[in-house]
């Protein structure tokens, strides 16, 4: 009791001591202590406004596939923290929500947690996916001047998820989660017939449910998780042009004399999918000197189809040169798609400065489909009735291994070196064959040697660098990886307490020398970027970034219509930066505004000249304790060389009020 | 000098009595108490940290020893008040530092993707990201889309400016964040990619209408996934694509002739000779083979 006294007397006086003495003595550095957390068991921020838009000089269209902000009030951003007062059902409660209001992006988050009981966490993000560019959607703009919004669409994405962990911090933890992805819109596609092809209306419906459940085992030695779970899938699809209209398609050229063209379409997916999977972990520290991981995956998706088709106009088969006025086009699929992924890997610490990382993983995919079609065309003298059965196969077996072995012979280097060997098989069949298209096969054989460096010679200064060289036997695509050296270096100087520097290379080389590929690649980025923070950002800051980067790319190709090689030239000379100031202006009545000015500019030249400008500026202005005032400024400015019709520019100025507590 | 003198003695006298009040303190430690009489702030701070567990829970074996457990036994540091004598993860080279972190954290689900991660070899240390002695409403890491966003790319420079192109996906907005697609940890996938389910590609988290099965797939987005065709990161092309127009996509993968005996045997045959590449029709493919990413009724990915 009398030692308690002593200490309870004691650790005051230490208390008030502490810090002069780490800040007077030079060989202790100040060491960097983390603010405390407010006291108050309320704090948050609210951010509520109105964003003006100028009008959009250009492509509209081309805006809302870009950027996509529009006018009106908004919830731009929301952040609270309630830290229970005292021993609720729950510790803390966060939650944030940013740009609500119509926004192209809307994001809400909240997490409740209470410790070594449980941990609830849950996400919500609604996402428009808007893209209707003209060079991409409308094929018959350039020559005919036609704009039919071909491949557009106008939709959105909401994502959701659930999960909790219950008794975090224990030894055993079970966890449960759900997630939910939805989406649904009204877009452009084209219904393709021979001889034709149409651009139609279209809706899309889709959802996606997981569920998964399973148990954490964290245990000294070791550790295993073993998670269930299941997916429910349901996507609806409808193509459709209403009857008493006559669409005329992409194609004006009359086949065999006669207009093609469609009357009327009623076209409808209705795909129904599920799945379950099986996922077990381990890592275990068998010794001091060797740790083991492990992992066991196994998938099982499915997807039951049923599709129907209704159309009349004039239309031909083409294979056997007969016009119809109308087919009813049935198909009833299935398709299944066992994959299963499993890896071991060990690292293994034999002396005290050198570590022996062995892995191996192999991920096995086989899908299975089959297709039953039947096909009655009227018009026709008799009507023509047609079945057909079809079965598909996709498989691939990949498997990889790799030792690395890394090497520290100062606490300041190490020394990295492996070797990596990739094989792997795979075939794609459809049964019966029909045309070009039938049964393919691949294999792939790659060795792969790897090499690193860092050095960190002061606390100041490290550098990093990494390089993979590879030779190939064998790949299963033109373009795909092959011979090929990748480089990536990095570097990091902290010139003084108020200056950092970082810089950062990355080559990337493929070549594929097979005769009939040529295939020749490079790319290629330098980036450089400062953070200038005199007084530790006290009064103002400037960071800014600039990059470069360059790719070529040359491969040949075989024109379809004469199977005449060619070749396929890509080319993009890029230089994009940005950079943000950020500073205190003069205070008033105790309070300091704060002025953020700054952007990003993208300039390329090459296959599509491209220039995308966003500068912007903010001004912060606090009114009282807990009620600020800021006005922003952004600029959009968007263009294109070859497709001048796509470029727009417009201007965005938002103000609004922040509350805080 | 004194004052210095005078302080050592207070840690001093403070370890000693601390200890004698835990008798179980192993030798040359001196318990979380005696560190906090100095370190005030980090000790006042540590209270709300996830880290305070270790304090406080007896099953971990480091029961009033917390900052210890880190920093190693530190007697010799409080009699001494010198930062020399205190073991500081901060000027340990990465893996050491990694070290110290998984000794309680290695048998843990997160680290079961490290000897994949490229973090883990490029010697990015655990406090590159996680600040230990944090305290805020997220634990040791940020956890808001912004603050993730900034702190990769914090290094990862190229990926900024990639993200600066026309089309990306909404991580400069912060409707994502990097951890969305990427899991820092390391993961079986290339580029340390987050999956979906067991073991499908991370992508379908947000696209799973692109998950099939199909029953005609499209083989090179199950061999080598979406990265095949588009730039993630982003693109001058429309829709992230690789290439300035549709067709060169696709022919630069689709030029083989069909049952030709290659040495190499790749897939992607060339189409057939009615795609007259000079009509705008044939230009772009996605016109008629709409459903690229895989087609639940036809072979030839039209419907």
């Amino acid at each position: 009791m009398r030692t308690l006294l002593l200490l309870a007397g004691l650790l005051p006086l230490a208390a008030q001591q502490a810090t002069p003495p780490a800040a007077a003595t030079p060989s202790a550095p100040p060491v960097a202590s983390p603010v405390p957390s407010t006291d108050s068991w309320f704090s948050g921020y609210i951010d509520l406004g109105y964003r003006w838009q100028t009008g959009v000089g250009g492509s509209v269209d081309a805006y809302r596939s870009v950027v996509d902000l529009g006018s009106g009030p908004k919830l731009l951003g929301a952040d609270f923290t309630i830290t229970a007062p005292r021993n609720l059902f729950f510790d803390q409660i966060h939650a944030r929500a940013d740009s609500w209001g119509g926004e192209p992006y809307e994001t809400l988050h909240f997490d409740m947690k209470k410790e070594k009981l449980y941990d609830f966490n849950a996400d919500y993000r609604d996402i428009a996916y808007f893209n209707n560019l003209p060079s991409y959607a409308d094929p018959l703009l350039a020559t005919r001047g036609i704009a039919l919004d071909e491949q557009s669409f106008d939709t959105r994405r909401r994502f959701a998820n659930f999960s909790l962990d219950v008794l975090p911090g224990n030894w055993i933890v079970p966890y449960f989660s759900f997630d939910r992805d939805s989406g649904s819109g009204t877009g452009v596609t084209t219904f393709v017939s021979d001889a034709n092809e149409f651009p139609v209306p279209n809706t899309m419906s889709d959802r996606t449910n997981l569920y998964r459940g399973g148990v954490r085992i964290e245990l000294k030695r070791f550790h295993v998780t073993l998670e269930e779970g299941g997916t429910t899938f349901r996507n609806d699809q409808t193509v459709y042009q209403s009857p008493g209209s006559t669409n005329y398609g992409n194609s004006a050229a009359p086949f065999f004399g006669q207009t093609v063209d469609l009357t009327s379409l009623l076209a409808s997916y209705g795909i129904r999918g599920s799945s379950t999977y099986t996922k077990g972990l381990l890592t275990a520290s068998i010794t001091p000197w060797l740790d083991l991981y492990g992992q066991f995956l196994y998938s099982q998706p499915k997807t039951n189809i049923d599709y129907q088709q209704n159309d009349s106009g004039n239309l031909v088969l083409e294979s056997q040169l007969l016009f119809y006025t109308s087919q009813q086009y049935l198909v009833s699929a299935a398709a299944q798609l066992p994959h299963t992924t499993g890896s071991l890997g060990a690292e293994i610490r034999p002396f005290s400065h050198v570590r022996i990382i062995e892995s191996w993983l192999t991920d096995r995919l086989h899908n299975s489909g089959s297709a039953n079609a039947n096909q009655v065309l009227a018009g026709l003298s008799p009507t023509e009735q047609t079945a057909a059965l079809l079965s598909s196969s996709l498989v691939t077996n990949y498997n990889q291994q790799e030792i690395d072995v890394f090497f520290d012979p100062t606490s300041k280097l190490v020394l990295h070196g492996g070797y990596r060997y990739v094989w792997g098989d795979a075939s794609d069949v459809i049964l019966p064959a029909a045309g070009l298209v039938g049964a393919e096969q691949g294999t792939l054989r790659r060795n792969v040697g790897i090499g690193g460096v860092t050095f960190r010679p002061s606390q100041n200064l490290s550098l990093n660098g990494e390089v993979e060289a590879a030779a190939s036997g064998g790949a299963y695509f033109r373009t795909s990886l092959y011979n090929y050296q990748k480089v990536r270096a990095q570097a990091r100087y902290q010139v003084n307490t108020s200056l950092s520097l970082f810089a950062d290379f990355a080559l990337l080389n493929n070549q594929n020398p097979v005769p009939g590929v040529k295939d020749a690649f490079q790319a290629q980025q330098e980036s450089l970027s400062f953070l200038w923070s005199p007084k530790g950002g006290k009064n103002w800051t400037v960071q800014g970034s600039y990059s470069r980067s360059t790719m070529y790319s040359d491969i040949g190709y075989l024109e379809p219509e004469s199977l005449t090689p060619q070749q396929s030239i890509y080319r993009d000379n890029a230089h994009t930066a940005s950079a943000l100031f950020s500073g205190n202006l003069p205070h008033y009545f105790g309070l300091t505004p704060k002025l953020t000015a700054g952007g990003s500019l993208f300039i390329s030249s090459g296959s599509r000249p491209t220039s995308y400008y966003q500068p912007f500026a903010k001004l912060f202005l606090p009114v009282r304790k807990n009620l600020a005032w800021f006005t922003e400024w952004t600029y959009y400015g968007y263009g294109e060389t070859f497709y001048l019709y796509e470029g727009f520019r417009t201007h965005l100025v938002t103000t609004g009020l922040r509350f805080t507590r | 000098m004194r004052f210095v003198r005078t302080s050592s003695l207070v840690l001093f006298l403070a370890a000693v009595f601390g200890g004698a009040s835990r008798a179980a303190l192993p030798p040359g430690y001196v318990g979380s108490t005696a560190c906090g009489t100095c370190h005030e702030d980090i000790a006042a701070s540590f209270t709300k940290s996830p880290h305070d567990l270790v304090e406080t829970d007896k099953k971990r074996g480091w029961e009033g020893r917390a900052c210890e457990s880190c920093h190693g036994p530190g007697a010799k540091h409080a009699e001494s008040a010198s930062a020399a004598d205190i073991r500081d993860p901060a000027k340990l080279a990465a893996f050491a530092a990694d070290r110290i972190c998984l000794t309680c954290h290695l048998n843990q689900p997160t680290q079961i993707g490290r000897l994949q991660s490229s973090h883990a070899k490029d010697q990015v240390a655990c406090t590159t990201c996680h600040k230990i002695h944090a305290n805020g409403p997220n634990g040791l890491v940020v956890r808001k889309a912004a603050a993730v966003n900034e702190l990769c790319v914090s290094c990862h420079l190229n990926v900024r400016a990639q993200f600066q192109r026309p089309f990306h996906h909404k991580v400069p907005e912060d409707a994502m964040s990097c951890v969305d697609c990427h899991n820092p940890h390391g993961s079986i996938r290339r580029a340390m990619l987050q999956s979906f389910g067991a073991n499908e590609p991370g992508c379908f988290n947000c696209h799973a209408d692109k998950r099939g099965p199909f029953t005609f797939e499209h083989a090179v987005v199950r061999f080598q996934g979406c990265g095949t065709c588009h730039e993630p990161h982003g693109s001058a092309n429309p829709r992230m694509l690789i290439r300035q127009e549709v067709r060169f996509v696709c022919l630069e993968c689709h030029a083989n002739l069909p049952n030709a005996p290659a040495s190499n045997s790749v897939l992607g045959v060339v189409p057939p000779s009615f795609h007259d590449l000079r009509s705008p029709r044939f230009q772009n493919c996605t016109v008629c083979h709409q459903k690229i990413h895989g087609s639940y009724v036809d072979r030839n990915l039209l419907k």
